[in-house]
């Protein structure tokens, strides 16, 4: 190993070389075990530093930025989940909520079972953003959030179901339409009663969640049947 | 409720975008989950540039500075991209503003002989997190811009006022002596 080559060690690793000078460079490691090894130890080094997770925090630094932060934003308005439900608006979202959590288990164990048998690359969707910086209060941003963010995903994953479905078997997507039932009207009663409380965090919390739990069933099911195609 | 969030498979950066948009409106709670979730990786870029006496001061300064600006977020970029560089700015300021350059470890190379020849506590992590600490200032600086908080050699040549090229050669020099405690 010699200082010519050694130097080059981290342009080489930070892909900082030219064309000619990578592949003169690529044709020396080929010769020098040394070189080899030390590139190597210096790619551990900075993949330690990439994935370095930090330091454990004093809980007093986060009570000093909330102290900070305390009226900064005087037109929001975050409501307490306990506080924002009387107690039977609670037990009438939550009978489907259960209802759907089950179902949807049931086909989670069938889409589990289908990704892992899965050989192709699992197809990533991307969700979108929306600003929501004009709406009054944080539930009403969440809410309108999670319609915008998952919405558009979701609509993606259906159309990847209509493409790919014929790959499933007829008892899973019978299993799928029936769980996805559930949890849509668990979604569009979350959404009726939004309308009537725009400013509920337990009901924006709990619309946020039936859509989160629709995308996860449809990307698990929409990777089994990509894969299977 | 709590199962079913257990399922979800929302990636931490997705979760971040869902809670920048839902703090920008005033959510303290979504500010305090962006908070934990990135505050240990802040504290860490803090600790190796500046002194530790002002660590936690200048740690509260940053996030409250994160709420304040979070509205010029836009999305070009991840969270954690535009975090860390709001975060190296008010550190950079901060030591400017106190004269407080290099006042944590003597910063040669003795110093990292000595940080080699101390190894006392088994076990990787922290092996190379002493040795960080003992690197020479110039080159843990560099290090922990360019490896832990993704700047670029021009970028880092700008805020610490050197050029790209010294920049590079710290860069190599900091790996080159970290790279010892591989090998224990």
């Amino acid at each position: 190993m010699s200082d010519q080559w050694t130097d080059r060690l981290s342009a080489y690793l930070d892909d900082e070389l030219s064309a000619t000078e990578r592949a003169a460079f690529e044709r020396h490691l080929v010769e020098c075990e040394e070189c080899h090894t030390t590139l190597n130890q210096l790619g551990s080094v900075r993949t330690w530093a990439e994935g370095y997770e930090g330091l454990p925090t004093s809980e007093a630094v986060w009570v000093g930025v909330r102290e900070g932060i305390k009226g900064g934003s005087a037109d929001a308005k975050v409501v307490s989940i306990q506080d924002a439900r009387p107690r039977w608006r609670r037990l009438r979202i939550a009978v489907p909520l259960a209802l759907a959590a089950t179902m949807a288990l049931v086909v989670v164990g069938v889409g589990s079972w289908w990704v892992g048998r899965a050989t192709a690359p699992r197809r990533e969707i991307v969700v979108s953003t929306m600003p929501a910086r004009l709406l009054t209060t944080s539930s009403q941003a969440q809410s309108l959030l999670a319609a915008e963010r998952y919405g558009a995903a979701i609509a993606q994953l259906e159309q990847v179901l209509l493409t790919n479905g014929g790959q499933l078997d007829t008892a899973t997507v019978r299993i799928l339409n029936r769980n996805l039932a559930v949890i849509d009207r668990a979604i569009r009663q979350a959404r009726e009663a939004l309308a009537t409380d725009p400013g509920s965090a337990y009901l924006a919390d709990h619309f946020t969640h039936m859509m989160q739990r629709k995308l996860t069933l449809l990307r698990r099911v929409a990777s089994a049947g990509v894969a299977a195609s | 409720m709590r199962d079913l969030e257990s399922d979800v498979e929302l990636t931490p950066a997705e979760r971040d975008v869902i809670d920048v948009e839902l703090a920008v409106t005033g959510d303290s709670q979504a500010f305090e989950r962006l908070y934990r979730r990135h505050v240990a990786r802040i504290h860490g870029l803090a600790r190796w540039l500046m002194s530790r006496d002002d660590v936690e001061d200048v740690l509260q300064d940053i996030f409250i500075r994160v709420w304040e600006k979070l509205h010029t977020f836009k999305g070009e970029a991840a969270f954690a991209t535009w975090l860390h560089r709001l975060a190296t700015n008010v550190i950079l300021r901060r030591r400017s503003e106190r004269g407080t350059r290099g006042e944590r470890f003597g910063g040669s190379e003795l110093d990292l002989s000595r940080a080699v020849a101390d190894r006392v506590t088994p076990g990787l992590k922290v092996d190379l997190e002493a040795a960080v600490d003992r690197l020479p200032e110039k080159a843990r600086e560099v290090f922990v811009l360019h490896d832990m908080a993704g700047y670029k050699h021009e970028e880092i040549g700008s805020l610490l006022g050197v050029s790209s090229g010294t920049s590079r050669s710290q860069l190599h020099h900091a790996r080159m002596a970290l790279r010892q405690y591989l090998e224990a």
